[in-house]
């Protein structure tokens, strides 16, 4: 058995006939007053599909829809992506790494300059002889002569002329 | 981070140590060399090792003995001593220590005669060669070398 609401739906929607439509339009209070709402609820309904229909998509229209919105984007996004990895690539740490490392490349190059300077340099550590004399008095005719056999990294002072000694100084 | 931090730390005093030599004691050997050339030449002696080539080259002697010696560690710079044979004597005097080396005095006497006297910055990679007084069929030759 249908209740009262169910039938003053079904009256609304117009589904109600024969006998059951009679008694039910004789159990209204004011059957003027329903019929006036009736016809109000038609006009709503008219109203509500010529407004919200056209805006209803249907499911292949929404998803090709969405599909062409997501493709814009994706166009637009790439240089935006650029963007922000660049402007992200010069953190506070990533700064941190690079003076590290250039600071460390430097001392590298620093050391290995050095090092390749000594060879350069290495004639001033060959033994130098300063000045060199000898007694008149004792070797009159003596004379000195210095020179460096770089070959042999070895220094010689020469001396020619100095009084000559029996064999006996050669004694330990 | 930290374990990033401690290998450049690391690598950074690596790099210093190779960069600054470290510096030690220095031994100045100084000997008094007889040079002869005999039939049967004796082996040169240890210390002249390092220099048996230009001395046989330079002097054209086969057999170097010596006959006087001394070994002194340098601690200061400051340092002098004396290589003796028994009428030589060759008196060191140690005036200084530069990146170079040592700055020396040198005075060979014979007995208590100055023959000879000469000032000279004496390097560690370069012995210093003095040609002394000829001795009979000899020479005397006054070595010295930082080992």
């Amino acid at each position: 058995m249908k209740t009262f609401e169910e039938k003053w739906t079904a009256w609304l929607d117009g589904q109600l006939s024969g006998k059951e439509l009679v008694e039910f339009e004789a159990s209204l209070p004011d059957k003027a007053a329903a019929e006036a709402e009736k016809r109000d609820a038609k006009k709503l309904g008219v109203l509500l599909k010529r407004e919200l229909g056209a805006d209803v998509l249907r499911n292949e229209e929404f998803f090709s829809h969405q599909l062409r919105e997501r493709l814009a984007r994706e166009s637009v996004e790439p240089p935006r992506k650029q963007a922000a990895e660049v402007s992200t690539w010069w953190t506070i740490r990533r700064l941190f790494w690079t003076g590290t490392v250039s600071l460390a490349l430097f001392l590298v190059f620093a050391v290995f300059v050095m090092r390749e300077k000594n060879p350069a340099e290495q004639s001033q550590y060959l033994t130098q002889i300063l000045n060199a004399r000898v007694d008149p008095a004792i070797s009159p005719n003596a004379t000195i002569s210095m020179f460096e056999a770089k070959e042999n990294h070895v220094t010689v002072l020469w001396t020619e002329g100095l009084q000559s000694l029996p064999s006996d100084y050669a004694a330990k | 981070m930290p374990r990033l931090l401690l290998a450049f730390t690391i690598f950074f005093a690596l790099v210093m140590s190779a960069a600054i030599p470290a510096r030690a004691d220095q031994t100045v050997w100084s000997g008094l060399v007889i040079a002869q050339n005999v039939q049967q030449p004796e082996p040169i002696p240890i210390e002249l090792t390092r220099i048996e080539r230009p001395l046989k080259e330079l002097f054209g002697y086969n057999q170097f003995q010596v006959i006087g010696q001394s070994q002194k560690t340098l601690k200061t710079g400051q340092e002098d001593w004396l290589a003796t044979s028994k009428f030589f004597g060759l008196h060191v005097d140690a005036r200084g220590e530069s990146a170079a080396g040592y700055v020396l005095n040198l005075k060979l006497y014979k007995e208590k005669e100055l023959l000879l006297e000469t000032d000279a910055k004496l390097s560690k990679r370069s012995p210093l060669i003095i040609k002394g007084p000829q001795v009979g069929g000899g020479q005397l030759l006054l070595v010295l070398v930082v080992q």
